[in-house]
């Protein structure tokens, strides 16, 4: 077995040597540890981009039209399913190719990502330019999907592996990509659909080929400059603490114990929880503050609010993992729920006392905390299943995401709307939701509460490398 | 070179995260408008 290549002989250089595998990418020795978040960052800077999808959702229904929707467009709901599948794919493939993504290595299965996702938008692109909705769906939401997925885990592990000192910061770092990769993909689309717009043509075929291309070479940068570290490699300086700190295991444990352990479902609600608190409240930003503060904030304002909470959500994902190396996983999220809480029971009162500049504050922690939980996570699975299959782990654990974006928005909107047809004046409409939102929050706080160290019974009996 | 190369790396990523910020910051502003 490989030294570096836990589930089977993928590893192994006498057998593989080919320039994706994972025995080409052993890092020599001497290697600045810190070449390697640029690559994590390429791959998830580019998948980021789905967060953006939005921006095509309109001009995806004036194809036929080109200014307005012409009979035979798609409507706006038949184009709104193209992300739904896309983030469905992606808990789907980081679930399914954790393990195989483990095995393969950074750099194979970042190449694999760049294929997928890169390939997605030009049979997407082949889709519009037929009008063939099934093809959308198909290029965009299941090839692409299976590239975010593949994508987001791919770099997780190799990060964790370079930085044993501060596994936070450096999982932090490639999935604050993740949230930065909206703020490009979003004026990025715009500039190309002006670009390509004619008379014949709103630009949107030509704008997917463009960033397929776009994304595919930026992914493969990524995979090219990918490193894994040597199996016996330590940071220079660092000595692993001999006194073994509460909750951080030295031992390893399989992904097919791991699933099964109450410690992961225990994480899985805490996922679940922090992420539909802030998915929810994300999907509806834009009416909610526009009916909370009825006449002082115009669309183009409520569009900024969202940008906003854009930034804070990809702070959030570095500054809150970064800090986690010092708080620690548990507390760290003891920080989330119970900071979220207080907000989201405060929110209905700024709202009242019209104080937009509190309000904006509020949510712009809550979506930091929201952003800040995506990027701990991976540290958290770490310090308690070891770094053996913490990837193949952490794509099982990202269903909880998929779950999320369901549960998170239908229950915003669905509140919304039930409040309304009783009677609630608009700008009250959300109070109902922000306290729903705190109960949530606090069966997340439990789970975490639950939270205690594997039985070493289950630790993996073979030694990692 | 070593240092080379980590700079280049590290600008190739953010170029683009820093324009996109800089768009975000630029329509965020005008909440406050």
């Amino acid at each position: 077995m490989s030294a570096t290549a836990p589930f089977g002989s993928a590893g192994n250089a006498s057998t593989s040597t080919g320039f994706l595998d994972r025995a080409r990418t052993v890092a020599p020795p001497g290697y600045n540890r810190f070449l390697v978040p640029p690559a994590a960052l390429a791959v998830h800077l580019s998948i980021g981009q789905a967060y953006a999808f939005s921006t095509f959702n309109l001009p995806l229904t004036k194809l036929l039209g080109i200014t307005e929707s012409a009979p035979g467009d798609w409507s706006l709901k038949e184009v709104g399913w193209t992300f739904s599948i896309a983030i469905l794919f992606l808990g789907l493939a980081a679930a399914l190719f954790g393990r195989w993504v483990e095995s393969a290595g950074p750099r194979k299965s970042m190449a694999v990502a760049a294929c997928c996702f890169g390939g997605g938008f030009f049979v997407a692109g082949l889709g519009i330019h037929l009008h063939e909705i099934d093809l959308l769906y198909l290029g965009y939401g299941v090839l692409g999907g299976c590239g975010l997925g593949i994508g987001y885990i791919s770099p997780v592990s190799t990060l964790i592996k370079w930085f044993p000192d501060r596994p936070g910061m450096a999982t932090g770092m490639a999935i604050m990509g993740f949230g930065g990769g909206a703020m490009i993909a979003a004026p990025l689309s715009i500039l190309l659909m002006d670009r390509f717009k004619t008379a014949e043509s709103n630009g949107v075929f030509e704008s997917f080929i463009a960033m397929g291309v776009i994304y595919f070479l930026f992914m493969i940068f990524g995979a090219a400059v990918v490193r894994v570290p040597a199996s016996d490699w330590k940071p220079g300086g660092w000595t692993p603490s001999l006194t073994p700190k509460k909750l951080v295991t030295t031992a390893n444990v399989h992904v097919d114990v791991a699933w099964r352990t109450r410690q992961f479902w225990l994480l899985w609600g805490v996922l679940c929880m922090n992420v539909t608190a802030g998915i929810g409240v994300l999907s509806q930003a834009s009416p909610m503050i526009q009916e909370m503060f009825t006449g002082r904030v115009s669309a183009a304002a409520a569009a900024s609010f969202v940008g906003l909470l854009s930034l804070f959500n990809m702070g959030g994902r570095f500054v809150w993992a970064s800090v986690s190396d010092y708080l620690g996983r548990k507390n760290t999220y003891f920080v989330f729920f119970l900071l979220g809480i207080a907000l989201y029971a405060l929110v209905p009162g700024i709202g009242r006392a019209g104080s937009m500049p509190l309000f904006v504050l509020a949510f712009g922690v809550i979506l930091s905390m929201y952003g800040g939980g995506f990027a701990t996570i991976p540290a958290y699975l770490r310090d308690i299943f070891g770094t053996m299959h913490v990837g193949a782990i952490h794509g099982r654990l990202l269903t909880a995401w998929a779950a999320a974006g369901v549960l998170g928005p239908v229950l915003v909107s669905y509140i919304r709307d039930f409040q309304i047809h009783n009677g609630v004046p608009k700008a009250q409409a959300y109070s109902v939701t922000m306290y729903i939102m705190c109960g949530l929050l606090l069966i997340g706080l439990l789970c975490n509460l639950g939270i205690r160290e594997i039985d070493p019974k289950l630790h993996h009996r073979d030694p990692e490398q | 070179m070593a240092r080379l190369k980590l700079f280049a790396l590290w600008l190739i990523v953010g170029i683009p995260l820093a324009w996109g910020v800089t768009k975000t910051v630029q329509n965020a502003i005008k909440l406050f408008q």
